[in-house]
């Protein structure tokens, strides 16, 4: 079997390697992989660079089993997820909910949203103990909210200036997540970090498919949740939490809230943004309140609030209370 | 609708056993009723299990599980009184969905004139997140009368 020198002889010859590895035909041993070695599946070799990580509470987290690579039939950059299964409880504000990692759910996601540029695009190759390698392109861009935190405005011009057309944006993102409850299939991890803004084109892009759960009667519930988070902080700019508005300045919004004004999941946590920014137009805010402590009905399906988006869109366009 | 025609929708949990005893003891011995316990069975999500062995012996488990409760239902309606050959099952496996439609499809179809369900009492986030079949049920129901047993 040729080595790995020599394969990066023969396929990028000019690329700079520190160490050479092994080649690596089955990747059950995920942690056994690690920088210099190759992933030989579907026909094509894989130059393993690093392990991922994901940055949570300002700490870097490896996650071992998905590896940034280089294809180095083409030298395009990739992300490989390998097989891991495990099941661990996800904390939701008050609630804790069993999730579970799913390589093949993620690998059905992909193969139903193949050419859509509303997800994350990729493959899935078998390595030879047909465990499901998912090669993903990398998207070149920011998280939403790091995006949103880049923008050096205040909030009064962001809502009145930016704000309407990340809604646009987001009320197709919404949509695609629709489109995949369509076809039976959730998300599972709707975030901040897992809805992207592409570089160049700033296309609102979802990532990651591989978390799923058993909720049977209302198997969406956890993605709407997602879906109402993400509103709240593109309406606000920002997340705000009771304990820092005053640091804020917005002394004077804390006498006027109630529990109602919270968010149902986590009760620190302000949705009735316009006491906050008394501009935000009502149908928006509406929206908002469906994820609150006061709701009476939450929505059961992201028809229903694409439904309240769009009655809200076009007081957005129009500029608020303000017009 | 005969409002004595009760489907009692079930899965293997104490709330439903509350719900079956809550019947037994509504309707004892009284002439005309006819009781029917219903399960939609929800498969486990395949998605969930690392491998196809564990997850069809947990599909065996929940049916065994169910056979069982079926069992001790029938044997705690009987001692109330209801005649054994008023008392009959339905296994029906769920066809994805709301399990709470599909129990309202099998009520409307069947022309059950009350339906009964246990209830653990779930609170607003929880049923925000994971839905609530009586609740649905409660909100849903057409033409029948619906007992809540908590």
């Amino acid at each position: 079997m040729e080595t790995v020198a020599e394969l990066l002889k023969r396929l990028r010859p000019n690329l700079s390697v520190g160490q050479y590895g092994k080649i690596v035909t089955d990747t059950s041993e995920f942690m056994e992989i690690g920088y210099g070695d190759v992933i030989r599946v579907g026909g094509l070799h894989y130059l393993v660079l690093r392990d991922e990580t994901e940055r949570s509470f300002g700490i870097e987290d490896p996650k071992y089993w998905v590896k940034r690579c280089v294809l180095l039939e083409t030298g395009d950059r990739r992300i490989l997820k390998l097989v891991f299964h495990e099941s661990f409880p996800l904390r939701l504000g008050k609630l804790t909910v069993k999730c579970y990692r799913s390589p093949e759910k993620e690998s059905r996601v992909l193969e139903l949203v193949r050419g859509d540029w509303r997800f994350m695009q990729g493959i899935t190759a078998r390595d030879d103990h047909a465990n499901p390698v998912r090669v993903l392109e990398v998207i070149r861009g920011k998280r939403i909210d790091e995006f949103v935190a880049g923008l050096e405005v205040d909030h009064r011009t962001y809502f009145f200036e930016i704000f309407p057309g990340l809604f646009e944006k987001f009320m197709g993102a919404c949509e695609a997540i629709a489109f995949l409850h369509e076809h039976g299939e959730k998300h599972g991890d709707i975030r901040r970090d897992h809805l992207r803004v592409e570089s160049g084109t700033e296309r609102f892009r979802w990532i990651d498919f591989d978390y799923t759960y058993d909720f049977y009667e209302n198997p969406f519930g956890l993605d709407l949740f997602g879906l109402g988070s993400i509103l709240t902080f593109l309406v606000g700019m920002d997340i705000y939490h009771l304990g820092e508005l005053e640091r804020l300045g917005f002394s004077d919004v804390i006498s006027n809230l109630t529990s109602e004004d919270f968010s149902l999941l986590y009760p620190n946590r302000v949705v009735n943004l316009k006491k906050i920014f008394p501009y935000i137009p009502d149908g928006l805010n509406k929206i908002l309140l469906h994820f609150s402590q006061g709701a009476e009905l939450g929505y059961e399906t992201v028809a229903e609030l694409l439904r309240d988006m769009e009655s809200a869109r076009a007081q957005i366009m129009k500029g608020g209370n303000l017009s | 609708m005969n409002f004595k025609k009760i489907l009692i929708a079930v899965d293997a949990s104490e709330n439903s056993m509350r719900a079956v005893r809550y019947v037994g003891e509504i309707v004892g011995s009284s002439p005309g009723f006819e009781v029917t316990l219903l399960h939609v069975a929800v498969s486990p999500d395949r998605d969930l299990f690392p491998d196809e062995q564990v997850w069809k012996a947990k599909k065996q488990e929940m049916q065994a599980n169910m056979e069982l409760f079926f069992r001790k239902s029938r044997t705690a309606l009987i001692e109330f009184g209801v005649p054994s050959q008023n008392i009959h099952e339905r296994y029906i496996q769920s066809g994805g969905g709301s399990l709470s439609h599909q129990i309202l499809g099998v009520q409307e179809s069947d022309g059950f004139g009350t339906i009964v369900i246990g209830r653990r009492g779930v609170s607003k986030e929880e049923e925000f997140l994971f839905g609530s079949v009586s609740n649905k049920i409660v909100h849903y129901a057409k033409g029948c009368t619906v007992w809540v047993v908590e």
